[in-house]
């Protein structure tokens, strides 16, 4: 027993070492924030906190609803294509907004039938790009659940529509919560969509302030106020989770028995599904694909092989790593008591920054080992941990809140139970956690996957020398204005986060908790 | 075969950790005599003529050109925190105001070789040798003949006309573009003139926050959403190059004015480059200059990307030289770096975006 303790208490430090660790660049922007003595004026203050607000409502109040309505019609009902619908749903997410923003504004751009400008169409955009992240979500905590209790409210004669309103979504709530957060973090870190159709944001303000402005400390300062709202965000989050305790649920598992929606109402949840696949993903691709066909002899597609595999390897090496912080964040977190969920939280916060800022709180980070003489010029080795670290500052968030949410499924009886056969801390977490979390744990390795693969901002700042992504080649092409051969690697990065995508669908399927 | 589970999950994270670490050895030393030279260029020009240029060095010299490419404010930070552990050799910027920040900043070196000297006007190299333009833009005024005259956009006053209220495009003021020519107007005419003109056309533009980019106000306009955009100008002459179907008809329905022939003379930015502070390979790096500001290196620029060359003595591309000649306007390059903050606070006070 003593043993025992000892080992959670050894997994809760490192839990919270990790999470230091990973949340460090976050605060070198907030001690550049704090380094000034008092608020630093910015241009437009007001209207970019407005502004911010009203993406976060509309733009993230969008994906929320289209994203959770899109996971509970799949999730817990029958109607023609949803088997197809359960995979295309998540195709916007290999699209990052900023070519989403790129691809709508060709397609609404001045002389198209259908004007998108202003603040509204960035809206559109996130609601669209970040939809996925509360489908996702939402799918991994419904198959997570037991449907006993939408199966009994069918049998006590409810209607469809309304077992899914008053049994389904308090089911999915923890994702819904969970996917919110995630992408309204995503929203108010966005630079690329938010510049390209002029709506003016608190980042849009961090880059104006600093680039134009030379003013990094408000530029720091307001990044710090985007660190200030992912923590309410993932405060508000944790409360409503824990608003509601159906996590519980019954222990008793059996195969998915879904809703069938007959006529109408079938294929009404059947033209919204297509809605969304047609306009996250069909509509924009499409037009890429159109883009690239019309640039044709231009592009120059040998030259993206060595792009292509450098994205790969980041994906893979970034992935990885962290996925693993996140996994161990989320577990620390779950098991670890307070110190692990401020771990999580601590690591959760640098989703809301914009990337190139915590880039930048890093490099001053090795600006002071260097000086001290502790490491050497920006090699390859150097600036590719840099960059891993980047991305693990970054996105642990993506990877550790479904996760978070999956491991809610293991109810404390379960892991009383475990601990009185004697399972320590790691037999628990192997052979309890890791499988009835299995659903989250994909979603989360995807997420962050796709995240990395796209990830523009520190990738542009952090690579070492001949270091050369997908998304850094589009951005140079789109940078010099040249939209249509900036097609081609945008679709290759499309088509590099599909790969995972296939897996995780075939996954999710497979991944029912208690059919191991 | 749980514990199989998990050695699957995080073995491949254990390896990247094991890479990393790997790779955690000291930056790659300078080339040496004998080996295959090398020089490492921070790049903030996107361009494909800059890697058909970089090619052509190598061809003629050996020498290999490794390119890092990132804006020009990120290269800033990079190279302040790598200090003299820097990998860079040679600095490629857009914008005199980014080089008079790497001068102010102390990240460059004279380059001390007076064959460059010889090559670029006095006007585009900086007195110390610390930076040397090696092309040049124009900021013009595009405009849609259908609706308006050449006669009626002749200046960049007449953008603050009533008249063309919600008719003008351009892109935001915190554009770098758009900071120098504020602040260049700053140096020229004085603070109170420049904050009245940034008024009169924050006034008359069609959106603010205005959206996207150079080549998105001259589609505006072609698609009559505005009557003129202001431009750097060689968007318009890829559109006029490109054989795409809407370039095409965005093309014909454009024209465009050197503003201010009568006055002051058109904005003139350039793009730039400048020895790093803590260059490894220096000698190569000066070469790699000296090669930029060449006859046929600044011949190959305007052809590939219809800049106009710096040297005097170098012929404009057949696309350029059919513009005609124009009056540049004559204000110090180093007021766009030293008044580029006051630009944007004016740009702010005006209210444009």
């Amino acid at each position: 027993m003593a043993l025992n303790a000892a080992r959670v208490s050894g997994a809760r430090l490192s839990g919270a070492i990790l999470a230091l660790l990973v949340c460090l660049p976050t605060l070198a922007v907030l001690a550049v924030a704090i380094s000034a003595p008092g608020p630093v004026k910015t241009a437009f203050f007001w209207d970019s906190v407005a502004g911010t607000g009203l993406q976060l409502l509309v733009g993230g109040g969008g994906a929320l609803i289209l994203g959770g309505a899109a996971a509970l019609l799949v999730g817990t009902c029958r109607f023609p294509g949803v088997g197809l619908f359960s995979w295309t749903l998540v195709l916007p997410l290999v699209a990052p907004p900023y070519i989403l923003a790129y691809a709508y504004s060709g397609l609404g751009g001045p002389g198209m039938p259908v004007r998108l400008e202003g603040p509204l169409a960035a809206s559109l955009i996130y609601a669209l790009a970040c939809g996925p992240y509360v489908y996702l979500a939402t799918r991994a905590a419904l198959v997570s659940q037991s449907v006993c209790a939408l199966e009994a409210a069918r049998t006590l004669g409810a209607s469809p529509l309304r077992a899914v309103v008053t049994v389904g979504v308090p089911l999915a709530w923890p994702g819904l919560a969970a996917g919110f957060a995630l992408a309204a973090m995503e929203i108010a870190a966005d630079y690329g969509a938010a510049a390209h159709f002029g709506a003016q944001t608190i980042t849009t303000g961090v880059f104006r302030a600093w680039f134009a402005g030379q003013n990094p400390v408000g530029a720091a300062q307001l990044a710090a106020l985007l660190v200030v709202t992912a923590g309410l965000l993932l405060a508000l989050e944790r409360r409503a989770r824990g608003a509601r305790g159906f996590a519980g649920g019954s222990s008793r598992w059996r195969a998915l028995n879904p809703i069938a929606l007959n006529g109408l109402s079938g294929w009404a949840a059947c033209g919204f599904c297509a809605l969304l696949t047609v306009l996250g993903a069909v509509l924009p691709f499409g037009y890429l694909v159109d883009l690239a066909v019309a640039a044709g002899d231009r592009i120059d597609w040998a030259g993206l092989v060595p792009a292509a595999a450098d994205t790969l390897m980041l994906g893979v090496l970034g992935g990885s790593v962290t996925f693993t912080a996140a996994g161990l964040v989320a577990l620390a977190a779950a098991r670890g008591g307070r110190l692990g969920q401020l771990g999580l939280g601590a690591a959760s916060l640098g989703y809301a920054a914009p990337g190139a800022v915590l880039a930048v709180g890093l490099l001053s980070l090795y600006g002071l080992l260097r000086q001290a003489g502790l490491v050497a010029g920006l090699g390859a080795g150097l600036g590719l941990f840099l960059l891993v670290w980047a991305y693990t500052a970054r996105f642990t968030a993506a990877g550790a809140q479904p996760v978070a949410a999956g491991l809610e499924r293991v109810t404390a009886n379960m892991t009383g139970a475990a601990r009185t056969l004697g399972a320590g801390f790691w037999a628990r977490s192997l052979r309890l956690d890791v499988p009835l979390a299995a659903p989250s744990l994909l979603a989360a390795a995807l997420i962050v996957f796709s995240e990395i693969v796209r990830e523009l901002p520190a990738t542009l700042i952090l690579r070492p020398f001949g270091v050369e992504t997908l998304a850094t080649r589009a951005h140079a092409l789109a940078a010099d204005e040249q939209l249509a051969q900036a097609a081609a690697p945008a679709l290759l990065i499309l088509a590099i986060g599909v790969i995972p995508i296939v897996l995780l669908v075939a996954g999710i399927g497979r991944a029912r908790a208690g059919q191991r | 075969m749980h514990r199989r589970a998990l050695i699957r999950l995080f073995s491949p994270a254990a390896l990247a950790m094991g890479l990393i670490l790997a790779g955690c050895g000291p930056a790659r030393a300078p080339a040496k005599t004998g080996e295959e030279q090398v020089v490492r260029v921070y790049s903030s020009r996107h361009y494909a003529a800059d890697k058909a240029l970089y090619a052509a060095f190598t061809e003629a010299t050996g020498i290999k050109v490794e390119t890092t490419e990132a804006g020009g404010e990120e290269l800033l930070a990079r190279l302040k925190q790598e200090g003299e552990a820097s990998p860079a050799d040679l600095i490629v910027t857009v914008d005199a105001g980014n080089l008079w920040r790497l001068t102010q900043e102390g990240l460059l070196q004279p380059h001390g070789d007076a064959e460059i000297d010889q090559s670029v006007p006095a006007r585009f190299r900086d007195p110390n040798g610390m930076w040397v333009g090696f092309s040049k833009r124009a900021r013009v005024i595009a405009y849609a003949p259908a609706r308006i005259s050449a006669a009626q956009v002749a200046s960049l006053d007449d953008l603050t006309a009533p008249r063309l209220r919600g008719k003008v495009c351009a892109r935001t003021s915190s554009n770098v573009y758009n900071l120098s020519l504020l602040a260049s107007r700053i140096e020229r005419t004085g603070p109170d003139a420049a904050l009245a003109w940034a008024r009169g056309v924050a006034a008359n533009l069609r959106r603010n926050p205005p959206e996207g980019n150079d080549t998105a106000q001259l589609y505006a306009v072609a698609a009559g959403e505005c009557d003129v955009a202001l431009v750097n100008h060689y968007y318009l002459l890829r559109l006029r190059a490109s054989t795409e179907a809407r370039d095409v008809a965005a093309a014909a329905a454009l024209a465009m004015v050197f503003p201010d022939q009568a006055g002051a003379g058109t904005h003139i930015n350039i793009s730039g480059a400048g020895i790093a502070r803590h260059a490894k390979n220096r000698d190569a790096a000066v070469a790699l200059l000296r090669f930029l500001v060449s006859v046929r290196a600044q011949g190959e620029l305007g052809a590939l990307n219809e800049e106009f060359p710096i040297r005097t003595d170098v012929q404009p591309a057949p696309a350029l030289a059919a513009l005609g000649a124009f009056r540049e306007e004559d204000v110090p390059l180093t007021a766009f770096g030293a008044r580029q903050a006051e630009a944007l606070a004016l740009y702010e006070r005006a209210g444009w975006r």
